[in-house]
């Protein structure tokens, strides 16, 4: 600041008017994971009533709805994970199969006479690597991350399958299955909605209150501007990457403990609840805007919401109807208020693909 | 539906348009009382101009005075706030470029949009192709027929099935005046055809220029090169700060009486404060810094609280230059920051270095639109910001956004409002207050001033001066040479990539700089 002291003298800056039109872009990220808390509350005080085994047991007993958590929590899992990549504007699409994978090759170290834990943490890390290579894959040939990760899908459920050979490995040690898996804390909380809450908590942090998350909003919002203003655009999306893949071992090991058993067939059932969740949850699916406590009841919403219709005897067809109609209602709705605020997703649409970001100057009206 | 059928008007549009009888009729096309702003930045006010038929009307004015934004309303790129557009006495309403091109209206843009993967053929006649026996096919034959007589009506003389990238910039320009003619166009705007011409390209194109004003079409014409604006015209029309300042005819106009309509009176008056030349210690230093084609070969110096310009034509390799500095594009050559080699450089590790880079286009490279002030201003210095353990601290950031901001006097609803809630020039403020909390040691802007109100201005030439006071070296780019005069301790002149001369202190003249950018060494 020693520069600063040179300068003359320096007249009043930020005036405050008005307020209304003020803080619109992130007020309306606020609003919305108000009323994702509201369709949250609607929804279970439905199924409070439609659902005769809605509160069952409580939390844990394998015949209430609520406890059923174990059903669609590391969706929720892998959710936030491929959030940070969304949040960098890229797409990761290899995170369920990264799933089926790091649950695949746990399972072939353990049975390979590795101690289970050890087994764990060296899959965990080996998922993590594989995003990183597939984060420096995009990154450094410029590749598109929604092709790679593509690749990284078939790649990653193709050698999970070839590794596991015909019979998917099962049989895990019973406080592994517990703990990470279908056990409870004093019977009650799920051992899994504990590791998730843990995860969210992580998540939220390292978006919202991190040097990296700062880097990695900037980043999603406008590539080239963080580029210019210094930021290393392509470590910030690496890291993205990284994370994702980490989330979705994480996740993978939960999966394994929760059916006792590897399965190398995950990415189609958890790719697209995931990224629906985080689309759901506010976030801009081009990057650069949203809260991640949004993503998080998304994900409630969307995890209760295909149990609570098939207990209340609607068919899985018609569950995911519902979860389609959802998810377009609630962005509709959400393109309107933005709309009205100014910043709509076809406004943004428009600012990538040709002409200067909303708001802007005209690019370059004359040049001499 | 028979294999036979044909559909008569789309030949009869495309034969019809070969033959100059069948040319639309002579038309006036006017611009009444135009207003026009983006976001809260005024480009157009109350204009109202009326291109006449057999005539070449030009426009102009400095960078931003508003007349790229005049001739794209009256194209239909942009829709005006006010005002309305009169072709022959009818008032169009809801004008798109498709409607526009329909009525005869075509605008040849200031970089060709032509399709670069399609031949020259294709682009010629996209939007009307001829269809073929079958009526979902391409008529080939026909296509190529016409072609010729249209490639020759401009003097174009290329292998219609060469894709356009492979076309010069003059061919691509010439190309667009012939797609304007197949379409049956006869208003023809050309903003800025010149500026990436050399002169003998540019004599091509005046060439048939003349030719089709002799056909009586309605010619609008943008250039920042006087002499040839004198040497074409037959009416100029000078804008300044998005108004028109006054219409003459070419008899009546005098390169001065231009000079002095689109400068105003008031910058004509400033005088430019007289510095005292000291020698500073060298902060930055280019040794042979080259990137054939772009640049080659730059060396130059710029000491502790100095300012230094640098002037030249859009493509003369200034922003390249300034670019390659910062490391966002590769180059040869030597950078020195304090005498020491700084190689391997990046945006990141010149961030971190003391070295910062304000971009030309702040719209794409340098604003975060929807995201709030407050991080806007601190995006240059995350890894500095105040912190416990991982986490940081808002209340701090906030803080130091706000010192930051009022620094440099931006005036913004709150510290949370989105970026894009603000004014150009408060958005150009804002983007100086980020780079003031990276504590630079040097400091480039390019085009500092691009995009923002007058007051602005005056404002940002005060905050350069207070940087510069404080002791960073500044390397300054700029289009407006008027800037250049009033702002910079030296200037170095860049022509086609190389720098052909050094003005220092009370000998940089508009005059002075004005031959030099355009490659005439001064005496």
């Amino acid at each position: 600041m020693a520069t600063w002291a040179r300068w003359g003298t320096v007249s009043v800056a930020v005036e405050k008017q008005a307020r209304p039109r003020s803080e619109r872009r992130f007020g309306t990220d606020r609003r919305w994971v108000f009323s994702l808390v509201f369709i949250l509350v609607v929804e279970l005080l439905f199924f409070n009533f439609a659902v005769s085994s809605f509160w069952g047991g409580g939390w844990g007993s394998s015949v209430s709805m609520l406890g059923d958590g174990e059903n669609f929590l590391f969706t929720s899992m892998i959710a936030l994970g491929v959030m940070f990549v969304i949040f960098a504007g890229d797409i990761d699409l290899s995170v369920g199969a990264m799933s089926g994978f790091a649950g695949v090759m746990m399972a072939e170290f353990h049975l390979g006479g590795m101690n289970i834990w050890v087994a764990v943490v060296l899959a965990v890390a080996i998922a993590a690597l594989i995003g990183l290579i597939q984060g420096l894959i995009i990154t450094y040939f410029k590749l598109e991350s929604l092709l790679v990760t593509l690749a990284g899908w078939f790649i990653l459920q193709s050698a999970a399958l070839a590794w596991e050979g015909a019979v998917p490995p099962y049989g895990f040690p019973k406080h592994f299955d517990s703990l990470l898996g279908t056990g409870t804390v004093a019977g009650t909380v799920p051992n899994q909605l504990v590791i998730f809450a843990i995860l969210a908590l992580l998540a939220t942090l390292i978006v919202h209150r991190t040097r990296f998350g700062r880097q990695l909003v900037l980043v999603g919002h406008n590539r080239d501007a963080a580029g210019y203003a210094g930021v290393r655009v392509s470590v910030t999306r690496i890291r993205a990457f990284v994370l994702s893949a980490t989330f979705a071992g994480i996740a993978g090991m939960c999966i394994a403990a929760t059916y006792s058993t590897a399965d190398d067939n995950l990415g189609p059932t958890l790719l697209l609840p995931a990224i629906t969740a985080v689309v759901l949850g506010g976030v801009d699916i081009f990057g650069g805007a949203g809260l991640v406590p949004g993503v998080i009841v998304a994900s409630f919403i969307l995890g209760w919401l295909t149990p609570g219709l098939l207990q209340d005897g609607v068919s899985d067809t018609w569950a995911s109807i519902a979860i389609g109609v959802l998810l377009l209602g609630s962005l509709t709705v959400k393109g309107i208020t933005d709309r009205r605020q100014g910043v709509s997703m076809l406004d943004r649409l428009r600012a990538r693909s040709a002409t200067a970001t909303p708001g802007a100057p005209p690019p370059a009206p004359d040049a001499t | 539906m028979t294999l036979t059928a044909r559909r008569p008007k789309s030949h009869g549009a495309l034969e019809a348009s070969l033959d100059d009888a069948a040319q639309r009729p002579a038309v006036r096309y006017e611009a009444r009382h135009i207003t026009k702003a983006f976001g809260g930045a005024l480009a157009l006010s109350d204009v109202s101009v009326a291109f006449e038929p057999g005539e070449i009307h030009t426009l102009c004015g400095e960078n931003g005075a508003g007349k790229s934004t005049l001739l794209k309303v009256m194209a239909g790129i942009h829709q005006p706030d006010d005002g309305e557009i009169v072709l022959g006495g009818e008032t169009l309403h809801a004008l798109t470029p498709r409607s526009a091109q329909l009525r005869g209206i075509y605008l040849v843009p200031q970089e060709p949009t032509l399709m670069a993967n399609l031949s020259a053929l294709e682009n010629l006649f996209v939007g009307i192709l001829p269809r073929g026996r079958l009526r979902f096919t391409v008529d080939w034959k026909q296509m190529e027929r016409s072609a010729g007589e249209f490639f020759s009506q401009v003097g174009l003389e290329i292998d219609p099935r060469e894709p356009a990238s492979t076309l010069s910039i003059a061919q691509q320009q010439l190309l667009e005046c012939a797609r304007a003619l197949a379409h049956r166009c006869n208003i023809i705007f050309f903003d800025e055809p010149t500026s990436p011409l050399t002169a003998r390209e540019a004599d091509v194109l005046f060439a048939v220029m003349r030719q089709l004003r002799e056909r009586q079409f309605t010619l609008g014409f943008i250039s920042h090169r006087l002499d040839e604006v004198l040497e074409i015209s037959d009416r100029i029309t000078v804008l300044r700060d998005s108004r028109l300042v006054t219409e003459m005819t070419a008899a009546g106009a005098s390169r001065d009486a231009i000079v002095s309509a689109m400068v105003g009176h008031d910058i004509a008056q400033r005088q430019r404060p007289h510095r005292e030349i000291s020698t500073q210690p060298t902060v930055l230093e280019l040794r042979g810094l080259s990137h054939p084609p772009e640049f080659s070969d730059v060396s130059f110096t710029v000491g502790r609280g100095e300012v230094v310009g640098l002037a030249g034509l859009v493509g003369s390799g200034r922003t390249e230059i300034a670019e390659a500095i910062f490391g966002l594009r590769p180059s040869q050559g030597t950078v020195l920051l304090d005498g020491k080699p700084f190689a391997h450089r990046s945006p990141h590790r010149s961030v971190v270095a003391g070295l910062i880079y304000l971009p030309e286009d702040r719209g794409h490279n340098g604003v975060f639109a929807n995201v709030q002030l407050t991080r806007n201003i601190t995006a240059a210095v995350i890894p500095k910001l105040q912190r416990a353990g991982p986490l940081l601290l808002p209340a701090e950031e906030r803080e130091m956004a706000e010192r930051a901001a009022e620094r440099t006097r931006v005036v913004a609803p709150s510290l949370e409002a989105p970026m894009s809630s603000l004014s150009g020039g408060n958005q150009q403020r804002a983007m100086f207050s980020r780079w003031l909390l990276a504590q630079p040691r040097v400091a480039i802007f390019d085009e500092p001033t691009r995009g923002v109100d007058v007051g602005a201005k005056e404002d940002i030439y005060k905050i350069i001066d207070e940087i510069s006071a404080s002791g960073i070296a500044v390397l300054m780019i700029s289009s407006e040479l008027e800037e250049l005069v009033f702002v910079c301790d030296r200037v170095i002149a860049i022509y086609e990539g190389r720098p052909v001369a050094e003005v220092v202190g009370d000998e940089i003249t508009l005059e002075r700089l004005g031959t030099l950018i355009v490659g005439e060494q001064a005496k």
